[in-house]
């Protein structure tokens, strides 16, 4: 049996690297070519790929052979040859920002990696530190705890969640983040990960189904087929936009706008996700209709037919395992790049056939690595936060050319206000859903899109359970006790900002304790000011 | 230019952000009028002419056939029975008792032909004038109105809604819609038991917090950030915040509107629209009726038809409505076919032909517009166009809707693309 796993594997790989036209002409889709393809042999047979298991088994076998992965093992691509490729394209007599120092350092790899702001220990203990490889050694400290895999779980059921349409009630988003979260964990290559999310099928368990809600949700990995209804054609739409950066709901009822896509090259991925026969509607004529079969973006199709569970099986091999397909890995790497340095060298989920990608040459060799290296998401963790690019102070970044000559300011996500806030006032329910409530924005949305509201102002300025907390908490009876001055405003711009303050800051906080004759009142308005600071909720 | 360090609005409420330097986006997002406007030119006159809207949102497309368009008597027109209306010859379904009395104000248009079926993109469509996708994140209409007719320096946001909606999208923060959850209390956290001295000082001691950001490369965050909060703190501040109560208004006309979520929702509208505020959305959802369609329209809609009745004759009242824009309307219609689905049938998604109401500022009272086939479902006569409707709502609110606003990326887009306004309902 394995050996005819694997032997079927192959037949379908075939498939997959006939296809070499993505390679020459990048634009152009491919049926032509896939017309010219070896038919292949009718007699195979596929195992019924039922279970998850059986999925996996299948998926893996295909993975192992897929050559490109071989060839290119060896190869070496560190942050330097990042930095050095990048900066060639951006130009290297342009003005970059300088790098930043350690406290800016620790602060922004925690909020990024473990979506947190650091203690004033973690701070001290850092910047105390004299060894020269102090940074890749926190990054990598960080990069193997559950908190790093907890963030990017989150980040990624937000994701998927952020557009969902299915009824609450069919859906099990934590059980999603939960099993999001033992992958990054263990390590789980993104390719087998979203394999896996793809090629799901979630089967209503027969006892259970009197409860009508019982679509085994449970299971963590169920829940992007389950957010989007188990419908072929949001499958099709979310399955190109969060795992390749394309757009191609508008090609659902039109050719679209703006892009090369056409209706049925729509459809014809929606069929992949379809149990029985797949029709197109006639928007004319709703009584018209016309049976599309499956058919992969770049012309793939499957040489025989399949049931639904072998057609999600396909989809996620023509998806994840397919040399032509160089959009897979590299949305990965454009949208983790999007939220560590705050742009992408395109827009992450809407990007089309004939739309521009910013050094095209940098992002693609980053990608193809991306893959060699085993589709190893920390790989890229660690490429991207090793380099200078990550590593540069702040800019407000207006042209398009001046990017990645500095990061852009960033405003913090729901999780790190949160965890900023509840940090200085303890464990607080009703604080944690006023925060998501207020600051939840679509984690696909650019940074440089992501605005703040009204609403946000006035619960950072007026929440009465905050205002409280911080007026009779354990950090202002810390700040009180201190008698020093210099003291008293390093340790609140340490437990608040995670800095020390500048000369500056310091004087004026100064002047302030010595105004206002009430001292509890005067620490009540530093508290409250750097709490309500810009810099508090923007990762610098 | 160079980095502001004055402190925010140290002098209470009148130091409005017309005195703050203009970002780029936000430059391009105001119109000419409003930028105008804090220069204290023909404000008063922008004042008395200006005209406001309240968006009846119907969440979940309620269907034409029980609503507007009623075919009784029909095999597709289900049990719904029609009633006679205050216009002669023009009958609406039976579950609007009220609001059929009250028809000479209002503009019925039976004839829309939609493009989406789907809830969120007939969302987007209904709310924007636009179709979704594409690169561009295309604004709210309400956030159109307010950076239009809204004024800059207003206390209260320029618009406001109650129930969620769609952003203000590339149109910025200045013109965000302000989400109040619960209609008739004062909006969360507005309220700060320190003293107005107090305030003032943490704000200028925050100004200059911030300067120390903006000078170190994040100016457009920290000018973002300013505008935010002196925005919250003038509505912090602001006598107008009154309007979002509900306590002076008398126990009878709370109970015209209705004493639920919707009907005060609506009358605070009309407190906010008589305040100054250009754009009050008030949703209403549930209309997504695939089963069981038949009894749970009558409980819908009697709470929206005694509502909506209420609030045209509130501002008929108070000489509001010849200003006031009233639109009634969900995202699409539904299937003039009746479905077989359980426990009991309904209707399920329909854009080709559907209908809403408009009334008050701009509108033609009494007229009907637009015919539908006796099966509903087709229009055999003057079939209009969301973006037709647009251009209709524009010339009702005297904005231009060949105007065009800026995104982020500098690429000009008119704020109704395409469509012509239609003249048979406008006065």
């Amino acid at each position: 049996m394995p050996r005819l796993t694997a032997l079927l594997a192959c037949a379908m790989l075939c498939l997959c690297s006939t296809n070499t036209l993505a390679q020459t002409k990048k634009t152009t889709r491919v049926r032509k070519s896939t017309r010219k393809a070896k038919p292949a042999p009718r007699a195979i047979k596929l195992p019924p790929l039922k279970t998850v298991a059986d999925k996996q088994k299948f998926l893996s076998a295909i993975r192992n052979s897929m050559p490109v992965r071989r060839a290119g093992s060896n190869l070496r691509y560190t942050s330097y040859d990042l930095d050095r490729s990048l900066e060639y394209r951006v130009g290297r007599d342009r003005s970059y920002a300088p790098l930043i120092d350690d406290e800016r350092f620790v602060r922004r790899v925690h909020l990024d990696l473990v979506g947190r702001p650091p203690s004033i220990a973690e701070i001290n203990t850092f910047v105390a530190d004299k060894t020269s490889s102090k940074r890749p050694k926190l990054i990598d400290r960080l990069l193997a705890t559950e908190p790093y895999a907890r963030k990017w779980a989150r980040y990624w059921k937000d994701v998927i969640f952020f557009e969902a349409t299915a009824n609450r009630n069919r859906t099990n988003p934590q059980a999603l983040e939960n099993w999001l979260t033992k992958q990054f964990k263990t390590g789980t290559p993104w390719d087998k990960i979203v394999a896996e999310l793809v090629s799901a099928m979630p089967v209503r368990d027969k006892e259970k189904k009197k409860d009508k809600n019982d679509w085994s949700q449970k299971t963590g990995q169920n829940n992007f087929v389950l957010a989007y209804e188990n419908k072929p054609p949001l499958l099709a739409a979310q399955t190109a936009r969060l795992f390749m950066g394309i757009s191609i709901q508008c090609a659902e009822c039109h050719d679209h706008p703006f892009d090369n896509w056409k209706r049925e090259q729509f459809h014809e991925l929606a069929a992949f996700f379809s149990g029985g026969k797949y029709y197109m509607p006639n928007l004319d004529d709703p009584s018209k209709k016309t049976e599309m079969q499956p058919k992969f973006l770049l012309g793939e199709k499957p040489p025989i037919k399949l049931t639904i569970h072998q057609r999600r099986v396909a989809i996620a091999a023509y998806l994840v395992y397919n040399q032509d397909n160089y959009w897979f890995a590299r949305s990965f790497v454009n949208r983790i790049w999007n939220e560590l340095v705050g742009d992408g060298f395109y827009a992450i989920d809407s990007l089309g056939p004939d739309q521009e990608c910013l050094h095209p040459s940098v992002v693609n060799r980053i990608a193809a690595v991306f893959r060699y290296r085993n589709f190893d998401p920390r790989w890229v963790f660690r490429l991207l936060m090793n380099s200078k690019a990550y590593q540069r102070d702040i800019q407000t970044i207006d042209d398009e050319e001046d990017r990645f000559t500095a990061v852009r300011p960033m405003r913090l996500n729901s999780d790190q206000v949160k965890a900023s806030v509840l940090r200085l006032t303890g464990p607080e329910r009703n604080i944690g859903t006023a925060i998501d409530r207020a600051f939840r924005h679509d984690p696909s949305t650019p940074q440089r899109d992501i605005e703040g509201t009204v609403q946000q102002a006035l619960f950072l300025m007026n929440n009465p359970t905050l205002q409280n907390k911080l007026k009779s908490g354990q950090l202002k009876k810390r700040l009180l006790a201190i008698k020093q001055p210099r003291r008293l405003i390093t340790q609140l711009y340490l437990a608040i900002l995670a800095r020390r303050p500048t000369d500056s800051e310091f004087t004026r906080g100064r002047k302030h304790l010595q105004d206002v004759t009430n001292r509890s009142e005067a620490i009540d308005d530093l508290l409250w000011v750097l709490v309500n600071s810009t810099e508090f909720l923007t990762k610098r | 230019m160079p980095h502001t360090h004055q402190s925010i609005s140290t002098n209470g409420p009148t130091n409005g952000i017309g005195h703050l330097p203009v970002s780029r986006r936000q430059a391009l997002g105001l119109s000419v009028a409003s930028l105008l406007a804090p220069l204290g030119l023909c404000a008063e006159q922008l004042k008395q002419q200006q005209r406001s809207c309240i968006l009846v949102w119907l969440a979940g497309a309620p269907s034409q056939m029980e609503t507007w368009d009623p075919k009784p008597d029909t095999k597709n027109g289900g049990p719904t029975q029609a009633i006679k209306t205050t216009l002669p010859g023009v009958s609406i379904a039976e579950h609007w008792p009220k609001l059929a009395k009250s028809l000479g104000d209002v503009a019925i248009i039976r004839s829309i032909v939609g493009n989406e079926a789907a809830h969120a993109r007939g969302t987007y469509h209904l709310h924007t004038g636009r179709r979704m996708g594409g690169p561009e994140k295309h604004p709210n209409f309400g956030s159109v109105v307010a950076g239009e007719l809204g004024d800059p320096n207003s206390d209260l946001p320029n618009f406001v809604s109650i129930g969620k909606t769609l952003s203000s999208g590339f149109l910025g923060v200045n013109v965000a819609p302000f989400i109040v959850n619960r209609a008739g209390s004062l909006p969360a956290n507005v309220a700060t038991p320190l003293p107005s001295p107090q305030v003032s000082r943490r704000l200028a001691l925050l100004a200059a917090q911030d300067a120390e950001l903006s000078d170190a490369g994040a100016a457009a965050l920290v000018q973002e950030h300013r505008v935010l909060y002196e925005r919250a703190r003038r509505l912090m501040t602001s006598p107008k915040l009154k309007s979002f109560k509900l306590d002076s208004e008398p126990e009878a006309r709370q109970l015209a509107y209705g004493k639920n979520r919707f009907g005060q929702g609506l009358l605070v509208a009309r407190r906010l629209i008589e305040s100054g505020v250009p754009f009050v959305e008030v949703s209403k959802g549930g209309w997504d009726m695939h089963n069981r369609l038949f009894t749970r329209i009558k409980t819908a809609a009697a709470e929206v038809d005694r509502a909506v009745a209420a609030l045209l004759r509130d501002l008929k009242q108070r000489g509001l409505l010849e200003r006031t824009l009233v639109i009634v309307a969900g995202e699409f219609g539904r299937t003039p076919k009746v479905n077989t689905k359980t426990p009991a049938p309904g209707r399920d998604h329909w854009a080709k032909s559907f209908g809403m109401l408009m009334a008050g500022a701009g509108i033609r009272g009494g007229s009907v517009l637009g015919k539908t086939s006796n099966n509903g479902q087709e229009v055999v006569d003057r079939a209009v166009s969301v973006e037709d409707v647009f251009q209709t709502i524009c010339r009702a609110m005297k904005i231009d809707a060949d105007k065009e606003l800026f995104t982020p990326g500098g690429r000009p887009l008119k704020i109704v693309d395409g469509g012509q306004a239609i003249g048979e309902i406008l006065s």
